[in-house]
């Protein structure tokens, strides 16, 4: 990408929670089309990085490229607006709301003044008929699905917003084998069709089954940066767990 | 893996991934299945509201076998003028509970509403402009709640627990303590003693603001958030909504039909005063909570808070007609309440719900 923007470039991205720093200085891109594996510990930050990105937190320092373009954004509605689109770690469904409310919630297909219940009710059938989501209705309640169900889901409303960029924060914990397969699928279909897709995983295969490039963070930066075809499972576990990080603590200078 | 709905085709839950192509995906998509209609209307019905139109209709056969005064057409319209404030209130609070909140100060704002709107009459106002005031006065106290609890993160049961003592004691101080008389020929003296069709024209507000409320709860994206606020407040907010300006106009709603019951209580007795609706916040919480909307939110019925007003209004009601003391009925409506709490809390523990009111936060 010598003279085109990347399609996301977080530069420096700072945060803290009171005395607690999540994020110290994290750089990260993002191409058109790229799948990115980002891994790192649990508490390493990949999380909080995903929610500054998808609008949900505010960062105290740093910045955000969206298309070249710096941006900030003020509240999930906007990364939203920009093309951003998540799967939250926890989910972030309501579980009194039914499947279609939840695939719909906060842009909800109106008639008039009132929410157009059969519009929204056939439109989430053919979303999730779309991507090969089951649950035995659309009016079940999302907390009397299960995990994996519920992850689906999730999954189905982030695609459906037709995102630019698409963020997986570890999408496939509750999933069983054949609908990790599925979502793995969804991931490398949506890439080809240019949408730069943001993988966290602890699943070393799925990283090698989807990923174009890994990177790592550790204690809030971004320490490790490399393209998966240059790696085997050895040294991307090295990698992740900074096996030669001893002799030199190595910045994110290579990061680019 | 829930199947309670009975739509399940027979596959493996898990076998979600085999997709050998579209046309085999028939049970893959959510089925609009014919035959489980009866049974999603019984897995849609909120049981405890179900259960309450049971006791219901016990309620009135016994008081009916008590008193033959109960069940006449008289009684059961005074039963519709006594409960309508409930239930336009109740129909309020409905959404403020659902949405995770509590609002603790529509009895003091009924109580200025009336105070002053009566005070509003003798300095010469008209009719028309003092309903139009006592609503937005309500309606302001609500805005000043749902500030201090939405934008300003202070847990609504402490807000309003402060505005009630706040709210009334400005109308206590305005009036003295002292009752206003409205005089009986202005328009909204006439407003409580006019009937339509047999019933009060305060009965008549309620249907009407029982059937506004249940078509924005269930049919707008405002009660679509309002539940899911209560439900999980974070995922609303992640999705874009803004969550703040929700609770917000929750609390405005029951400030605002506070007022409006205010002016119809006033109407009603024909003066206003500032020591009216004591109690009246528990009597409220007490119907919608007996009708099944769950106090951690989440879950609003608003046919289950008019049959919890009713409940509450027929014991009352039904007290009077045989000729027990009127002091049983606080006495009574803190002992519905109690129950009502205990049937809605099922399984959870009466610890959570002080956290939750006292706003617990993530
Ligand atoms: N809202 C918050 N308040 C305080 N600390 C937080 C908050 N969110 C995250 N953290 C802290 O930030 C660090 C990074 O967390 P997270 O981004 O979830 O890590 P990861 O997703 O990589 O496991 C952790 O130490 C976590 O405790
Ligand atoms: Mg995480």
């Amino acid at each position: 990408m010598a003279d085109e923007s990347p399609l996301v470039e977080l530069r420096g991205i700072r945060k803290s929670f009171g005395a607690v720093t999540s994020l110290a200085g994290v750089e990260l891109t993002l191409g058109r089309g790229e799948v990115l594996g980002l891994v790192g510990d649990n508490g390493a930050g990949k999380s909080t990085l995903m929610k500054v990105l998808a609008g949900a937190i505010q960062h105290d320092s740093g910045e955000i490229l969206v298309d070249g373009e710096s941006v900030r954004f003020a509240s999930p509605a906007a990364a939203r607006r920009k093309g951003i689109g998540i799967v939250y770690q926890d989910l972030a469904l309501c579980d009194t709301l039914d499947v279609a409310s939840n695939l719909f919630l906060g842009r909800e297909p109106r008639r008039g003044p009132f929410i157009d219940r059969a519009a929204m009710h056939a439109e989430a059938g053919r979303i999730l008929r779309d991507l090969h989501v089951r649950v035995p209705s659309t009016r079940q309640e999302i907390g009397r699905l299960s995990g994996g169900q519920r992850q689906t889901v999730a999954i189905a409303r982030a695609v459906s917003t037709q995102p630019d960029v698409l963020i997986l924060d570890e999408p496939t914990a509750a999933l069983a084998v054949a609908e990790v397969e599925q979502v793995l699928r969804l991931i490398a279909d949506v890439a080809t069709r240019g949408v730069g897709v943001i993988l966290i995983t602890h699943r070393l295969q799925d990283l090698f089954r989807v990923c174009h490039r890994i990177t790592v963070m550790y204690e809030g930066r971004s320490v490790d940066n490399a393209l998966v075809s240059q790696l085997d499972t050895n040294s991307l576990v090295d990698m992740i767990t900074r096996a030669n990080a001893t002799d030199a603590d190595k910045e994110a200078a290579s990061d680019h | 893996m829930t199947t309670d709905t009975g739509n399940e085709t027979g596959r493996p839950p898990g076998s979600a991934g085999d997709e050998a192509g579209p046309d085999n995906e028939r049970g893959g998509a959510p089925p609009v299945d014919p035959d489980g209609r009866l049974a999603r209307l019984w897995s849609d019905a909120n049981k405890p509201t179900l259960l309450m139109v049971g006791v219901t209709v016990l309620l009135f056969a016994m008081l009916g076998l008590a008193s033959p005064d109960f069940l006449t057409f008289a009684n059961l319209s005074n039963l519709a003028t006594q409960i309508a404030p409930i239930v336009i209130v109740g129909v309020a609070m409905t959404f403020v509970i659902t949405s995770g909140q509590i609002d603790l100060s529509v009895g003091s704002t009924i109580a200025f509403v009336a105070a002053i709107s009566a005070e509003l009459l003798v300095a010469g106002l008209d009719s028309s402009l003092v309903i139009v005031l006592g609503v937005l006065a309500g309606a302001g106290w609500g805005l000043v709640n749902g500030w201090l609890a939405a934008y300003n993160n202070i847990p609504p049961f402490i807000v309003t627990l402060a505005t009630m003592s706040i709210i009334r004691g400005v109308a206590l101080l305005r009036t003295e303590g002292f009752s206003v008389p409205i005089d009986n020929r202005l328009l909204l003296a006439q407003i409580g003693s006019t009937d339509v069709l047999g019933f009060s024209i305060a009965a008549w507000l309620a249907l009407v603001v029982a059937v506004i409320g249940a078509i924005l709860l269930n049919h707008t994206r405002f009660g679509q958030y309002v539940t899911g606020i209560g439900s999980n407040e974070e995922s609303v907010r992640r999705a874009g909504v803004n969550t703040r300006r929700v609770k917000m106009f929750a609390l405005v709603l029951t400030g605002a039909m506070a007022g409006l019951a205010g002016l119809l209580i006033a109407a009603r007795l024909g003066s206003g005063s500032a020591n009216s609706a004591e109690a009246f916040e528990l009597t409220v919480i007490a119907a919608v909570v007996l009708g099944g909307t769950n106090l951690f939110g989440g879950r609003g019925t608003i046919v289950g808070t008019v049959i919890g007003a009713v409940i509450t209004g027929a014991i009352a009601n039904g007290l009077t007609l045989l000729g027990m003391s009127p002091f049983l009925t606080p006495i009574i409506t803190g002992c519905v309440l109690i129950l009502a709490i205990w049937l809605n809390l099922r399984g959870r523990d009466i610890a959570q719900l002080t956290g939750h009111l006292l706003g617990r936060r993530e």
